[in-house]
Formats: structure tokens, C-alpha cells, sequence
């Protein structure tokens, strides 16, 4: 990819379990804000978006087998090679689901490094709100990703009228979602895609791997 | 083009049955598949190593040693041995014996291994896999090519003055695979020697294995070993056969449901559709590794994998004689239709020797009297210092390496 390309590439992935799911209702309006704050800078934007329990068979495949089916393939492609990452969880038992853990374990430890990243979290009662701090940032800053400060969590009383007054749903997606596109829009991470073919990659992942050798 | 099969010497309980073998039934029967190979025409045997249970091949040279002893064309090699936790040394001593005791019927297959405790029973570090299988290869390479070596790293005691014993014979070292599912890197080592490399090929999608190839072959073009389409292939692969294809996949279904790997993973559909296993008709199987050409290129050596996730033997003898009077025939015919002229043959002892020495007589080690050490002269033995990297005529005086150097 060379400079000339203005598209910044937006990856969504949500892990809610239900359909229609309020997790993937935050995701939507997390990207829709981040993807309309670009455009207005003038920076072209494509957002994709992965429901992983489309993928969660294929998930669990990877964990048993190493590799990946060829959707969950695409899905571990595009969001390697994204300018961004909004990440969206349910929070069940006080995490981030099974199902966001498992897809972030079969991304390669070293595809996330520098990647702007919006966390997002749902949850029936505001009181999981700290889960997004405690448990889901710390899996980013593992992978060298780079979550930016704001993260968005919707109780099920913010899509009603018991939600937050002072600070409502809408202003905090707003406010994650701008201090997401200005990482997105400054990023030359797409530059920076390593090919797992190159040989001057770091190979510390490779060793001790899931198959047999 | 050779082929074969490995194992990976695990001791895996029959779904159908229920019955786990012994690891003495389990040993008794890897002799007889491995006999029974010879016997229906293939061309080469590999055997794992496993240092804990489920699994029996802790110890392949001993194992081979016997086979060599029981069969007379059988081609012995490894799948693979450890060259991260095994002491180089010990490795060049056991198969250059093992070359001799077979007659020369001997490669070796290196390999990083996949068990993570066996770097620290080992005494080694799991996070130095890839530095301990450079630098360990780089000793076993030197101590197969010269006679005294002089020689220091980070992961062993340093040897001075050392003569790894027997020298390999005919003064020709084994040939040497090396195997990987996923590491660029060991495709790399493989073309930087001008080894030999094989991909696992078995647990992971065809479009992965082409990428390890095509790199390995760019590669070994680079290092100026020959064309990229002379460069040492061998692939693995899995099949399970009966003569029509609804009874193998009835029959193959509960041994992969249950499968140590891939079993309670995806359904046979999806990984025979994602990977290189073929269930089926003898004439499926053919087709399918028929296909393999076409991405991977000419190569040189195909081994599958019959005999694991607790299938009995009698069923493992059943595939080795549809392989051999049905398969294998037809492959050896159509892999050798349209095979371009420069692509070479897998290399063996002979074709060492033959392009080691031309027609001169190959070196035929003999010992100096003990004088109790490897420093005080210039070799510890009486013919001279020639090497397979160095071809006849047979060189006296000082040694090659570091003594040359002194």
C-alpha cells in the first residue's frame, strides 16, 4: 500500500450473542459516529463489521486445529491490516464474553501492534461499567494495540430514559468515537503490515505453536 | 519421486472399540507396518520422537536400527528429530551409525517439535526454539564434514579438539529435511544449506503449504543451490481408503471424530474440503495428490500418515496394500509424465557418493592409534581430511575448518 491511499480501512467486530443485540447496536453507532467525524475531515472511510458469532464455530476450530477457516481467515485479515479496531463486548460474569476472548486468542500477538482501537462494552446494569478499564484494556495494551482513553458502555437503562442525564449514551460514543478518528486519521499503520513470509519478521510467536511439527 | 509414510508413534484408543493397545502391541505393530511397506513397494519409513505418553518413540535411531535390520530397500528417515532439545552431537554420532548399520539407507528429517515441556526436561529454553535449531544445526553440520572440530556456542559446553565417531559413511554425510508446518524461518535454513524440505502439510490449508514452498524454492534459487525447480520438496499427507468412497468415510468417521488433533473440531466435510486428507476411492486418493503438483511444483518425496487416532493394525496393513498395488503404481506413472528433465531425483546415499566422489573411490575412514587426544596432530586419521564438501581427490594434511585456518 503505498501513501496515495487515502481510504482508511474501519473494522468492527461485535460479540453480542442475540439477535437483534444491543452490542451490535453500540458497534454500529460507535463506527457511524468515527466513519461521519473522518468524512467531515475529508478522509475517505470503509467500515466492515464482523458478528462474531457468525464466525464462532470457526473460532472454536481455530483453537482445536491453528488455522483458520477461510471466513474466520478474512475476518483475522481484515483486521490486521485495519487503520482501526472497534471492539464491542458483551459483559457477562464480570467480563468481557468467552466468545471476544477466543477471537482475540487466534489473532496473531504481533497483528494488533499500533492499531488505533474503540472499546465498547453492554451490559444489563451500569454497575460492569469499570470491566471495559479492568478487562478489556488491558488485553490492547498486551497486544500493543493502542485503545484509546474514552471507552463506551450501554447499560440497558442508556437506550431508555433511566440512562445517564448529565452524560447520555450519545455524547460519550461521540466523544470515544472522535478521540478514535483522530488516531485513525493520522495512522500510517497500513503502511506498516508485516507479511508473515517476510524473514526479517520477529519470530518469537512462531515457536511452540498449536500443530505438530 | 519416493513415497512413503510416517508416524508419529501415538498410542491412541480405538473409538470403535474402546480398547487402548499397549505400548508393547503398539511398538510390535509399528515394526510390522513398517516391514509391511517394504513389502507392497513404497520407498520410505519415518518415525517421530515423543518424549512423553500417549506416544512410544522416544528413542527413533534404536527403533530404525531394528527396521534396517529386518528390510533391505526401505528408505529410514525421521519426522521429526528434535534439533532443538537433542545434543547435536549425540544426533551426528547415532545416524552416522545409523547410516552405516543400514547400509546407507538413512536420512533425517529436523524439526523444533510441538510439545513445549521437552525444551525445559531437556534443560533447554522453549523461548530459544528457532536460535537453538540454528545454532545446533550449524554444529551437527560441521561435525558430519570434519574430522576434528573446534567449536563454541550459546546453548552447549564447547568441544575442543572433538571427532564425532563413526564418520558418516562413505565420508557422506546423511541427507537432511527439514520440517515445518508455519516457520518462514526453516524454510530459509532448509535453502541456505541447499537441504531438503518438508511440509507438515497434514493439519493445515493447502494454500498455506504453497506459500512455505514457494518461498523455500525462491529461496534456494538465492543461495545459489540450483533452479528454484531443483530445489529438495517432500510433502506430507492423510489419506484413508476402501475401495468406494461412501465405506471409507463411514468407516474413517469415528477415528477422526475422536482424533487427538482435530477431533470434537470440525465435521470429516469441512477439513477434507480445508486440508490435503482425502477419504475415499484409491482413485480419489490419486487425484488428490495428483493435485498437489499443481501447487507445490515437481517434488521429490510424498509421505502420508496411515496409521494414528487408534486405528488397528490390520486396518494400517489393509491401506498400505491399497497404496501399493493401486495407488502409488498410477502416481509413480503420472508424476513422472511431463516431469521436466532438471528436476532431480530425492537424493540417497548413492547419488551422494556418485556426486561426492565422481567415479573415485568414496573415503573409507580409518583411525590413527590412540594418542589420546584429536589436538596434537593434524588429524586422528590415517586417510586424509576429505569431506563431502570437499569431493575427490582425497586432500592430505592439515584439516579443513578451523585447523585449515590455524
Amino acid at each position: 500500500m503505498t501513501d496515495t491511499t487515502a481510504v482508511k480501512r474501519i473494522v468492527v467486530i461485535s460479540s453480542g450473542l442475540s439477535t437483534p443485540s444491543s452490542t451490535r447496536q453500540l458497534a454500529d453507532r460507535l463506527s457511524a459516529d468515527a466513519a461521519s467525524i473522518l468524512r467531515e475531515r475529508g478522509v475517505e472511510v470503509e467500515v466492515q463489521t464482523f458478528e462474531l458469532r457468525d464466525l464462532a464455530h470457526d473460532i472454536t476450530n481455530n483453537l482445536l486445529l491453528g488455522f483458520a477457516p477461510p471466513k474466520l481467515e478474512a475476518a483475522l485479515e481484515a483486521v490486521a491490516s485495519a487503520d482501526g479496531l472497534i471492539a464491542v463486548s458483551p459483559i457477562f460474569t464480570t467480563s468481557y464474553a468467552g466468545l471476544f476472548k477466543s477471537f482475540i486468542d487466534v489473532i496473531d500477538t504481533q497483528a494488533l501492534t499500533d492499531l488505533p482501537v474503540l472499546l465498547g462494552a453492554t451490559g444489563g446494569t451500569p454497575r460492569h461499567s469499570l470491566a471495559i478499564d479492568y478487562a478489556m484494556r488491558p488485553l490492547f495494551t498486551y497486544l500493543h494495540a493502542i485503545p484509546v482513553t474514552t471507552g463506551v458502555y450501554a447499560a440497558t437503562s442508556d437506550w431508555g430514559d433511566g440512562g445517564d442525564g448529565v452524560r447520555s449514551l450519545p455524547d460519550r460514543i461521540f466523544r470515544g468515537a472522535k478521540e478514535f478518528a483522530d488516531l485513525v486519521e493520522r495512522t500510517d499503520r497500513a503502511n506498516l503490515v508485516n507479511d508473515p513470509f517476510a524473514l526479517d519478521r520477529p519470530t518469537g510467536h512462531l515457536i511452540g505453536g498449536l500443530a505438530g511439527e | 519421486m519416493q513415497f512413503g509414510i510416517f508416524t508419529v508413534s501415538d498410542i491412541t484408543q480405538d473409538p470403535t472399540t474402546g480398547r487402548t493397545p499397549t505400548e508393547a502391541e503398539r511398538i510390535q505393530a509399528t515394526l510390522t507396518i513398517a516391514k509391511h511397506a517394504e513389502e507392497v513397494g513404497l520407498d520410505v519409513f519415518a518415525l517421530g520422537e515423543h518424549h512423553n505418553p500417549p506416544f512410544w518413540s522416544s528413542s527413533p535411531t534404536t527403533t530404525l536400527a531394528y527396521i534396517a535390520g529386518q528390510t533391505s530397500t526401505l528408505q529410514l528417515t525421521t519426522s521429526t528429530t528434535l534439533i532443538t532439545t537433542n545434543d547435536p552431537v549425540k544426533i551426528a554420532e547415532d545416524f552416522a551409525m545409523l547410516q552405516h548399520v543400514s547400509g546407507g539407507r538413512v536420512d533425517i528429517m529436523l524439526g523444533r517439535g510441538n510439545t513445549g515441556p521437552v525444551y525445559p526436561w531437556f534443560g533447554k529454553d522453549i523461548r530459544q526454539g528457532l536460535p537453538l535449531a540454528q545454532e545446533n544445526y550449524e554444529l551437527l553440520h560441521r561435525l558430519w564434514r570434519e574430522d576434528v572440530v573446534d567449536w563454541q556456542g550459546r546453548f552447549r559446553t564447547p568441544l575442543q579438539g572433538f571427532t564425532s565417531t563413526p564418520r558418516p559413511l562413505d565420508g557422506v554425510p546423511p541427507f537432511v529435511w527439514h520440517g515445518s508446518i508455519r516457520t518462514p524461518e526453516v524454510a530459509e535454513q532448509a535453502a541456505s544449506y541447499g537441504d531438503g524440505f518438508f511440509a507438515n502439510h497434514i493439519f493445515w490449508p493447502a494454500s498455506h503449504t504453497q506459500r512455505m514452498i514457494a518461498l523455500y524454492r525462491q529461496r534456494f534459487e538465492h543461495h545459489g543451490h540450483g533452479t528454484a525447480a531443483q530445489a529438495i520438496v517432500g510433502l506430507g499427507g492423510q489419506v484413508f481408503m476402501r475401495k468406494n468412497s461412501q465405506d471409507a468415510v463411514r468407516d474413517f468417521r469415528p477415528y477422526f471424530d475422536n482424533a487427538p488433533v482435530y477431533g470434537h473440531g470440525p465435521s470429516l466435510e469441512d477439513f477434507t474440503q480445508q486440508t490435503p486428507l482425502t477419504v475415499g476411492s484409491p482413485q480419489e486418493v490419486i487425484d488428490k495428490t495428483l493435485g498437489f503438483r499443481d501447487y507445490v511444483g515437481d517434488y521429490q518425496r510424498q509421505l502420508w500418515l496411515l496409521d494414528h487416532a487408534g486405528l488397528p493394525m490390520k486396518t494400517v496393513l489393509e491401506q498400505l496394500d491399497l497404496l501399493g498395488e493401486e495407488v502409488v503404481p498410477v502416481l509413480r506413472r503420472e508424476f513422472a509424465a511431463n516431469r521436466p528433465a532438471e528436476v532431480p531425483d530425492a537424493p540417497t546415499h548413492a547419488s551422494l557418493v556418485a556426486a561426492t566422489y565422481g567415479g573415485e573411490a568414496p573415503r573409507q575412514a580409518t583411525p590413527n592409534a590412540n594418542r589420546g587426544d584429536n589436538l596434537a596432530g593434524p588429524s586422528p586419521y590415517q586417510d586424509a581430511q576429505a569431506t563431502a564438501a570437499a569431493p575427490a581427490p582425497v586432500k592430505t594434511g592439515s584439516a579443513f575448518g578451523p585447523a585449515a585456518t590455524r
